[in-house]
This record gives C-alpha cells, structure tokens and sequence, in this order.
C-alpha cells in the first residue's frame, strides 16, 4: 500500500473525528457569534480566579520562605489563564487541572543544560554525553520492556522567569497520589515527588475501553538560581529518583528574563514539547 | 442557516440549496481543496464540483453531521484532480503530508482488499480515540484536511518546531500501535 492510498483511505474516518477537527480549526473557533459570547463570559471568569490566585498563593506562600514549590489541587471547574501575548487571544486558557504547581517570582533565571548521568540499562542506547535542555525516551516505548509504555521518560528544565508574568505556573491533568516534599543539598533543590493517574473515558463507539494512564513525576526547583527540572514517565518511581539524584546540571552563564521566551507557559503535562 | 433546514431545500430541490451551503461551508470546503491543490483556480473548480455532487446526493442521503459530508466529498475529489494533475502542478507542501504518511504505510496491508483496508481504518479511528483532544485534533487537521505545520502552529500559539516535533511523536505512536495490532509487519 502506498502512502496516498493511506492518505484516501483516511476520508472514510469517523464523521466525528472530522467534526471535532472543524470545530477546533481556527477559521470556525473565531467567526460564530455564540462561541464570542461564551468566551466573554469565560474571561470574566478567569480574571477573578486569576487574581484570587495571586492573592491566594503569589503572596502569602512566598511570604514564608520555606519550600520553593507550593502545589495546589484545582476546583473541578476552575480556568487557568496564562497569558501568551498581550492583545485579544492572547492567552490561553485550561480547565480540569488535578494539580497546579507555582515557584517563586522571580525576575531572571541562570540558564542551565543537563545530561543524564545514569538510566536504566534498557535506555542504554540513549545518548547521554550531550548536553540538552530536553530527554525523551520515547523512541524506546513499545518495545522491549517498555511494550505497554507511551513514554518511559521525559526530562525537560525550565527557567521559573519564564512564566512568571502569567501565573507561574505547572499544569498537571494526572490526580496525584501522596506528594513528598524534599532537600537535597547536595544538588541546591527542593525536591517534589508523587505518582500520578490520568483516568480517561470509555469511547464504545471505538471499542475502547476505560482506562488509567499512571506516570511518575519527580520536580527539582533551584529557587536561587531561578530554575526547575521536570522528570515524568512511566518507569518506577525508584528508577526516576535514581535519574534525577544523577542528572548533570551546569549553568551556561546566560541570564533568562521574561522577555527572552517567545511563550511564557508551561506545562509537564500539556503535550508541548 | 441550520444544516437541516439546508438539507430539507435540498429535498425540496431548491436551488437556494446551494446558495446557502455554499454560504455556510464555502470558506471550510475551498480550504480543504486548496491545502491539496495548492491552486486556487483548481480549488474553485473543485467546490463547484461539491456542490453538484452534493445535489446529485441528496436526495436520497440525508447527511447529519453536515459539514463533515461536505468536507469528505471535497477531499475526495481534490485528491482524484491531485492525482490527475502533472507532476509539474504537484505541490511540495501536500508531497510533504504524503511523505509523512509514508513513515506509517503499513507493508502488511492490502489496501485493495476492502476487509483489510477497513480493518486498517478501524485500528487507526481506535488509535485516535486514545489521544487525548489536542493531539487527535492535531493529527486530524495535518493528515486529513493536510493543514500546514505554519497554520497549525499559529492555531495553537505555538512554535512550528514544536508542531513538527508532535506530528514526529504521533506518527510514531501510530507506527507501534499499528505494530501491535499486527498491521505493521
């Protein structure tokens, strides 16, 4: 079979694919008159919870000075907006987030690259020696002993500057377990560490059943030096810490403000990448 | 003006049919020509098309949902006028989406054999279901309406590298999940 066969036998996928699709195209999202309306009210909405979330936790938590990384479990119903640019549209907005995460305000961050120092031996093709900002062992998922996997590992550093100025924040859809909070002085970082569940639907209509997806999450935040290092996957949570109690990380002497990232949100568990 | 009442003037074999379809899903089924066609004038042709065939088929169909009736039978036709065209006219953005697809045309498939083609189709409407929105949306809009990666980005205020790096994952994902259920030798 060739590929433009393929690509004709994709016409006779599910009408509702299709009109999922048409409805989230950008040309439909900003021309109906009723979608304008609801999103007027929506925006109201999302300024006063944004500002009761400044007044909530912007403040007061960083008050204290304990731990750098305060997290929070959402309202069924509460809307995350994040800006993006300044303008109509300009943000973006989420909803059914199971965990929020905010760092300190901070104006600038000291840029950093990582490498891993140790993996497990089945991510033993895994180029370790580069320096990087991002690690994904996704390439090896379906296969070996991460057959059932969908992402064995994930590692990614941001700087906490970068979203300051639109809520500082990490999304998480996964429902975390029990939270442990940590220090590890040897590495500067405090240390957030939980396993997660993002239960989906059944969709009949395609004989999928319903599921749990599960992954683990290990976050490092350096509050002085303005940065945070997310580790998620699927591998054990004892494997994940062993790779983060490892990581390699070195400043590369850059200074990063607000103004040096073209977007200014976030998300370990937002599909960005 | 609602779908169904658009339906009920093709019924009635009004030609004010065409008017208001034409009106309510002229924009979405001429983007859907031009994004393979990448000719604006093929494109115009390719509505007109639509919309006589639509006419020819209602009656007897009765289409719900509307927009994605019209939109399929566009598709269609612009990849029937793709392939007819001279390699000359083809497009490399829409060469691009077919090259894409590539990466996942199962070998084990004989698309000529309708069982296996609609076995095919099943296993990736089943893939599709297992994505959570964004990224079903993202597959669908690149590999069925062949949405650029520029357009794409700007859909979701995002920075084309990361599209790129997404569409990478999700073809990938599909490639193991088609290997799996056995389609992908």
């Amino acid at each position: 079979m060739n590929r433009d066969g393929f690509f004709r036998l994709l016409s006779d996928l599910d009408d509702r694919l299709i009109e999922e699709a048409i409805r989230c195209a950008p040309e439909e999202a900003s021309g109906a008159p009723e979608r304008i309306v609801k999103m007027k009210k929506k925006r109201i909405i999302t300024l006063v919870l944004a500002a009761a979330l400044i007044l909530a936790l912007g403040v007061t938590a960083w008050a204290t000075g304990f731990f750098s990384m305060l997290t929070r479990r959402p309202d069924p119903d509460e809307t995350f907006r994040i800006t993006w640019y300044d303008g109509p549209g300009g943000y973006v907005e989420w909803t059914d987030a199971k965990l929020a995460v905010t760092f300190p305000e901070t104006a600038v961050s000291k840029e950093i690259q990582f490498r891993p120092g140790w993996l497990p031996e089945e991510m033993a093709s895994m180029d370790r020696d580069n320096w990087r900002w991002r690690f994904t062992a996704e390439m090896l998922a379906g296969q070996g002993v991460y057959q059932d996997m969908s992402q064995p590992l994930q590692i990614q550093a941001y700087a906490m500057s970068q979203f300051n100025n639109g809520g500082a924040l990490l999304l998480l859809y996964y429902r975390p377990d029990a939270i442990s909070e940590d220090h590890w002085d040897e590495q500067g970082v405090d240390v957030l560490c939980f396993h997660g569940v993002n239960h989906l639907d059944a969709e009949p209509a395609f004989n999928v059943p319903e599921r749990d997806l599960q992954q683990n999450f290990v976050v490092l935040a350096n509050e002085e030096a303005g940065w945070v290092v997310t580790l998620s996957g699927e591998i054990s949570l004892e494997d994940m810490m062993k790779v983060a109690r490892n990581l390699e990380i070195r400043e590369t002497g850059k200074m990063l403000s607000y103004g040096d990232f073209e977007d200014h949100y976030a998300f370990f568990d937002g599909g960005i990448g | 003006m609602e779908d169904s009442r658009i339906i009920d003037l093709f019924l009635e074999r009004s030609e004010q049919a065409i008017g208001e379809l034409g009106k309510k899903y002229g924009a979405l089924v001429t983007k859907t020509a031009v994004n393979i066609l990448h000719d604006p004038q093929d494109a115009e042709e390719c509505a007109n098309d639509t919309w006589l065939a639509v006419w020819n088929s209602i009656p007897p169909h009765r289409p719900d949902p509307l927009a994605a009736y019209v939109c399929r039978i566009a598709r269609n036709l612009a990849i029937s006028r793709y392939r007819a065209n001279t390699a000359a006219k083809r497009d490399a953005g829409f060469e691009l989406v077919l090259d894409e697809l590539a990466e996942v045309v199962p070998s084990g498939v004989d698309l000529e054999k309708e069982l296996e083609a609609r076995e095919l189709l099943a296993a990736v409407e089943r893939f599709l279901a297992m994505l959570d929105r964004d990224d079903r949306v993202l597959f669908v809009r690149r590999y069925w309406f062949a949405d650029s990666v520029k357009e794409l980005a700007a859909a979701s205020h995002s920075r084309e590298s990361r599209i790129s790096a997404r569409l990478f994952r999700l073809r990938g994902k599909l490639r193991n999940y088609l290997k799996k259920e056995g389609l992908l030798v």
